[in-house]
């Protein structure tokens, strides 16, 4: 038993520290590092600026372009891009459908979508959800129906986050109503430029249009585009579920935010009162025992033995830490938090009502929009349900 | 970053697990809490597997083990539910006598490492709450050696100890962190008197009075000798609360899947069924910040001490938890003495008093924050 990384961990931890410092972009780590909106542009530049260097595709396998990292080596990754102030990566192309595509696609599949998401300049979309279905996903009802070498897909899809930039979109459709739910979905990508396509923002409780509806009205789909075998997309979804555990738990950006945290807390004049800071002693807890949880998953997984049956937890612990430190940093900054201002929210916005306005600006707009976390990803009851499947059988 | 145990490792709890289950049943232990907890022949049971001198250096006739030997041990005996005074006389004392002269270690820790001595640290005072700098007992001169008087509370074994390990002071007020000595007591020596009783949890303690009793000293800059053997016992309270944690939870999960009411196991409804799921969230937490305990043990002073403090709030709220949990799901049957669960709970909260409570070192923690949070922070 060992705490600490090996030599080689170490200086692999040191080469990426140098890259980001000499390659994140400043404008957005400023943005980061201060809760400010990202734009399109932002997130699109930082994942381009990785795809150049081959590690937007960070947990690929050498023979699809990625850098064939361990598992260690993709948190130390993760941990200097959040501790500089980086963008997480949005996940849905390298993250989510690419080991779908590398898994269950054809040759010609990756041949065709996995460099434009390798290099970050293809936008990809999650058709997950539907107003029917959400943590009961496997009850969706989007209709694909086969008519010779095409697909003629029909319903509606929502929640999908950032999907008013999506070039694609992968989805699950309904192309059978045979047997147990499960058993008639399959998993086709779309191009969100076909006619039928309609996408419609929705404004969350923060004011923002962070997600959307997607409608398809009689949208052709080539055949081609089917991943696998018709009816076996339940399978492959399942597949990209199981991937990315620890990442979930977002400990790495925790740290940063727990440190913003304090910043503020000593500027507003909270940390020197005990009651207060006691709170943030208590998160800070929470995040190293979470680290410590994610620790032990990845030695496991480094070690080949079989992996614990902790990973259900991280999605828990990692979100309520996500929704305190939001919590935390709002009330440190207390009625201060109080104006809506969208424009503060951008970077360089000059206003001076009072003191530190530009840094109490986001915080209420924060942890309102941090209320999804224990939502989205499979509901913290969803994540509570399969972790007693563990303990209780 | 490695969280595999070695085959030694593994060979070293396996042995413990094993003494447990065929020499330290339920039964025996109920025996012994109804007759009042006295441990010393199972204390040295114990120093048969050689596990007294686990701490030890080899120089002392021990096995020279790490920190996570000790968590091995701790986590097994916690499981076992073994209430001999084994974090107190074989890993707290020996880090203690590790600052002293060749010649008071040369006198001591073969004997602790073959269990011959049991030595406890007698600090507890009734003012100083956890306070480890609060030291009213006293000191005199006298020839070369010294005599100390005042009484120290609530001391582990106290009557079956050989000898006790006490602070006292040397100079300064009542609350100065210098002037503190550490300082062997033999029971045999003039002016001791004990009185003692049996604890919440099964086993004993007692009041431990001293008179003008001579006393051997170990160092005169007392105060961090005695924190480190504090983490020592924190690291250790952590470990053996995760393995009474792991038995308790077996015990609860058996009893859902077998109790039936409205003709369904327990285990079918969801309210419990999230309960548990809860539970499983303390305990492994908990398990995370014991090893984070443990291989902190060798960190400077100020990384140290907060490490522990940190880790001993997370096992605290997780013992609360998980105990007062797992004698909820068992409802009726949770709440008696004749069931074995309850005894689990009764170790739990006891353990979280230990070395420090909850509160207490979340103010610990709080007041060493600094600017970056983390594992290696």
């Amino acid at each position: 038993m060992d705490l600490n990384f090996t030599p080689e961990e170490q200086a692999f931890r040191q080469e990426v520290r140098q890259w980001v410092a000499d390659n994140l972009p400043k404008d957005i780590s400023h943005k980061v590092h201060n809760a400010l909106r990202l734009s399109r542009d932002d997130l699109q530049r930082w994942a381009q600026i990785l795809g150049k260097k081959g590690w937007l595709a960070s947990g690929w396998p050498k023979q699809f372009g990625g850098p064939g990292w361990t598992a260690v080596q993709k948190h130390l990754f993760e941990e200097e891009c959040a501790r500089a102030g980086s963008p997480r990566i949005v996940p849905f192309g390298p993250v989510m459908v690419a080991p779908v595509i590398m898994a269950f696609g054809s040759p010609e599949q990756q041949k065709r979508f996995l460099p434009g998401i390798g290099s970050g300049d293809v936008w990809w979309s999650q058709g997950y959800s539907e107003p029917g279905a959400g943590s009961d996903l496997a009850s969706l009802k989007t209709r694909a129906e086969r008519r010779g070498d095409k697909f003629i897909v029909n319903g509606q899809k929502t929640w999908t986050t950032l999907g008013q930039y999506g070039e694609w979109i992968f989805c699950l459709v309904r192309t059978s109503t045979e047997g147990k739910p499960q058993t008639g979905i399959s998993f086709l990508l779309i191009d969100m430029k076909s006619p039928g396509i309609t996408v419609r923002p929705i404004v969350m409780l923060d004011g923002e249009p962070e997600v959307n509806e997607v409608f398809f009205d009689n949208v052709e789909v080539p055949a081609e585009n089917l991943i696998g075998e018709e009816n076996k997309g339940w399978t492959y979804a399942k597949h990209l579920l199981a991937h990315e555990r620890t990442n979930i738990a977002d400990v790495n950006r925790a740290k940063r935010e727990i440190e913003r945290l304090k910043r503020i807390a000593k500027a507003e004049g909270v940390y020197d009162d005990t009651r207060f800071r006691d709170q943030i002693a208590l998160l800070e807890i929470d995040i190293v025992a979470l680290e410590m949880l994610v620790l032990r998953v990845l030695s496991a997984e480094k070690s080949g033995k079989q992996s614990l049956d902790i990973a259900g937890l991280l999605k828990i612990k990692g979100s309520e830490i996500q929704q305190r430190y939001s919590e935390l940093t709002m009330l440190a900054a207390g009625p201060f938090t109080l104006p809506y201002v969208r424009e503060a929210m951008e970077a360089g916005w000059q206003g001076d009502w009072f003191a530190r306005f530009g840094i109490c600006a986001p915080l209420a707009s924060n942890y309102f929009n941090f209320r999804k976390t224990t939502i989205y990803g499979g509901s913290n009851e969803v994540q509570r349900n399969i972790v007693a499947q563990t303990v209780l059988g | 970053m490695d969280f595999e145990f070695t085959d030694d490792q593994l060979s070293l709890r396996d042995a413990v697990a094993r003494w447990v289950d065929k020499g330290f049943s339920f039964e025996r232990r109920h025996g012994i809490a109804k007759k009042g907890g006295h441990t010393r022949d199972v204390y040295r049971e114990l120093a048969e597997l050689g596990l007294t001198g686990l701490r030890i250096s080899e120089t002392h006739g021990g096995m020279g083990f790490g920190a996570v030997e000790a968590m091995v041990v701790m986590e097994e005996l916690g499981r076992g539910l073994v209430n001999a005074p084994y974090a107190a006389g074989a890993l707290v004392a020996p880090t203690l006598l590790a600052g002293a002269p060749d010649a008071l270690q040369a006198e001591w820790l073969s004997r602790i490492a073959g269990g011959a001595a049991l030595v406890v640290l007698a600090h507890q005072e009734r003012n100083a709450r956890y306070r480890l700098n609060q030291v009213a007992t006293s000191t005199k001169k006298s020839g070369s050696g010294w005599l100390l008087s005042g009484q120290k509370n609530v001391v582990p074994a106290a009557d079956e100890a050989d000898a006790f390990i006490v602070p006292a002071r040397l100079s300064g007020a009542e609350s100065d962190t210098q002037g503190i000595g550490l300082f062997v007591v033999e029971k045999a020596a003039k002016g001791v008197a004990i009185h003692s009783y049996a604890t919440q949890d099964g086993a004993r303690a007692g009041e431990l009075k001293l008179a003008d009793t001579p006393a051997a000293l170990i160092r005169d800059d007392g105060l961090a000798g005695l924190e480190l053997a504090v983490d020592v016992g924190i690291a250790a309270a952590c470990a053996e609360a995760v393995g009474v944690m792991d038995k308790l939870v077996a015990l609860t999960v058996e009893y859902m899947n077998t109790r039936k009411q409205f003709g369904v196991t327990l285990s079918t409804f969801q309210a419990l069924r999230h309960r548990m799921a809860d539970v499983k969230m303390q305990l492994e937490l908990g398990r995370s910040m014991s090893y984070f305990a443990s291989l902190k043990l060798g960190e400077p002073a100020p990384q140290r001490r907060r490490a522990l403090s940190q880790a001993k709030v997370q096992l605290g709220n997780s013992m609360r938890f998980v105990g007062q949990q797992c004698i909820q799901l068992h409802g009726g049957i949770g709440v008696t003495d004749e069931y074995i669960g309850s005894h689990y709970f009764k170790r739990l909260t006891m353990l979280e008093m230990a070395f420090g409570d909850t509160l207490h070192h979340l103010g610990e923690a709080s007041a060493r924050m600094t600017d970056t949070t983390g594992v290696f922070a």
